[in-house]
């Protein structure tokens, strides 16, 4: 934890996630329809890309771990679906957020919404299950369970094809994206993208410290719980302000609100966790 | 200690692994002849379940067509959860998952045991509940009746496969019971809504359900592949 590399990196993502929001926030222009609601899009769209990039990790680290049983790679599987499972829970905090706005409903049961919730209930299944499996057989066995759930992704994208969808199709590099919207979209995503990958590193040497832990002493393990944030909840004025502008900014304020919420949340909590475990260590080493 | 209870046949070196899956499915079921404990609970279950559905709902003759489908399959994969912890659990008690360890029985061989099993006795509990759904809810089939049996073969094997594996799994953890549910259901959702939309298509006779018996055959396939593949691992996971 103690290489520059991370803390340069972490100067430049936190400089790039300034850079980013001030583009969402001031640069680009309003939606024609939507106005300041639509901002949410540079927080949602960019979550999503860096969780699926966190899933992904998860896979390869798993079939890598059942391939070599290194415990290096399941603390890579760790860090990618935790991180993962944050990211993916900010998209859909944000996304019905932003949906109240735009469909006047917060969810409604449509493939893209429901393939992105089975997805994440895939992954919060996987961390059940490494919470609760016997030690010393929670790495095989999260790393099976991983392998079923990405293998489970196609087919889950499959059994939705034939619904219909509200959710607007990829359209980066289309004509359907200003390109100015675009330009800022693709800061955040970069911005976002970086965040994720650092704080699943961070997650890693979380995980690989306790990994150490445990092998100083077997009895204890080292336990850490996964705390997720519940959005703020909030109750809305009624339907006829709500095409007005003002109602529009405070979507929007609500939205990022509700995001940031849960990434410093998600923060504290592992600072907690490492502070734990930096207990933990000295109380091991001085006996 | 070399034999576990699939070689106490006959003692012989090698077997070959169809000989050794019929020796766990006949042990299965052999047991279960003789406690009923699994069959007993399924079925009493899934009984509970369509009597309190229908105080909840009280549904006319075109609801209870229309809700049928998600009914069945809810009442069958509740009970069928039942059934699958139970019969990791009766292998734990008596030590003989230990005892295939050691043995040099190939663990694909136990598992296609226990999933031929466990589909024989999900099937029987729905030979027997699918004629009391029909009269408790006036059911009727609008469209032909060789395609429900068709779905409910796919589609019970597809949770079979799929539970089979996560009882195997969730026998591990702490809280044994507790696991199950929530490890098979995410991964089954994909097949229990085509099994419930196919179920619904065939009763209200509106649209075809070919599609989505192609989608389950895909699904048997992939799951009962990956499941096949990855037994042995969490078998011996330590």
């Amino acid at each position: 934890m103690k290489s520059p590399l991370f803390y340069g990196l972490l100067l430049i993502t936190l400089g790039l996630l300034g850079w980013g929001t001030y583009q969402a926030l001031v640069v680009a222009p309003p939606e024609a329809t939507m106005g300041d609601a639509q901002r949410i899009f540079y927080y949602h769209v960019p979550a999503a890309t860096a969780a699926s990039i966190l899933f992904w990790g998860n896979f390869l680290a798993s079939v890598w771990y059942l391939w070599k049983r290194s415990p290096i790679a399941d603390a890579l599987a760790v860090a990618g679906a935790e991180v993962g499972v944050v990211f993916f829970g900010v998209v859909l905090v944000s996304g019905p957020i932003w949906a109240r706005y735009a469909w006047g409903k917060f969810w409604v049961w449509d493939a893209r919404l429901t393939t992105s919730l089975i997805l994440w209930l895939l992954y919060v299944s996987y961390l059940v299950l490494r919470k609760s499996s016997e030690v010393g057989s929670t790495s095989v066995l999260a790393a099976s369970m991983a392998i079923l759930a990405a293998l489970d992704m196609p087919i889950v994208y499959m059994s939705n094809r034939w619904f219909p969808t509200n959710h607007p199709q990829p359209m980066i590099g289309t004509p359907n994206l200003n390109p100015e919207m675009q330009k800022v979209l693709l800061w955040n995503m970069l911005a976002f993208t970086m965040f994720a990958l650092l704080i699943a590193w961070f997650r890693y040497e979380l995980e690989r410290t306790s990994q150490q832990i445990n092998a100083l002493h077997v009895h204890k393990a080292a336990h850490g719980g996964m705390a997720m944030l519940l959005p703020l909840a909030f109750f809305l004025a009624d339907d006829k302000l709500l095409r007005e502008q003002a109602v529009q900014h405070r979507y929007m304020v609500i939205g990022y609100i509700a995001v940031w919420t849960i990434y410093i949340g998600y923060l504290l909590f592992l600072f907690s966790k490492l502070s734990k475990l930096k207990k933990e260590e000295a109380e091991l080493r001085a006996v | 200690m070399k034999a576990g209870p699939a070689t106490t046949g006959k003692g012989e070196k090698s077997m070959s692994i169809t000989r050794l899956t019929w020796i766990n499915v006949r042990k299965d079921l052999r047991l279960e002849w003789r406690s009923r404990d699994v069959l007993n609970s399924m079925l009493f279950f899934s009984l509970l379940v369509v009597v309190i559905f229908s105080f909840a709902f009280s549904p006319t003759v075109d609801e209870s067509r229309r809700i049928a489908g998600g009914l069945v399959w809810i009442a069958f994969l509740f009970s069928m959860v039942m059934a699958l912890n139970q019969s990791w659990a009766r292998e734990l008690r008596n030590g003989v998952l230990d005892a295939y360890r050691v043995s040099p029985a190939p663990a694909e061989a136990l598992f296609l045991g226990k999933c031929l099993g466990n589909f024989i006795f999900v099937i029987l509990l729905e030979c027997l509940m699918a004629p009391l759904f029909m009269v408790f809810y006036n059911l009727s089939s609008v469209g032909p009746l060789w395609q429900l049996v068709v779905i409910a073969l796919l589609g019970t094997w597809a949770l079979v496969v799929n539970g089979t594996f996560f009882a195997a799994m969730s026998i591990r953890t702490r809280n044994r019971e507790l696991m199950l549910p929530l490890l098979l259901l995410p991964i089954s959702i994909p097949a229990v809504g085509s099994m419930v939309t196919a179920t619904t298509q065939v009763l209200t006779g509106e649209g075809s359900p070919v599609m989505q018996m192609k989608f389950l055959a895909g699904f048997c396939v992939v799951f009962t592949t990956a499941c096949f593949l990855l037994f042995g691992t969490v078998l011996n996971a330590e």
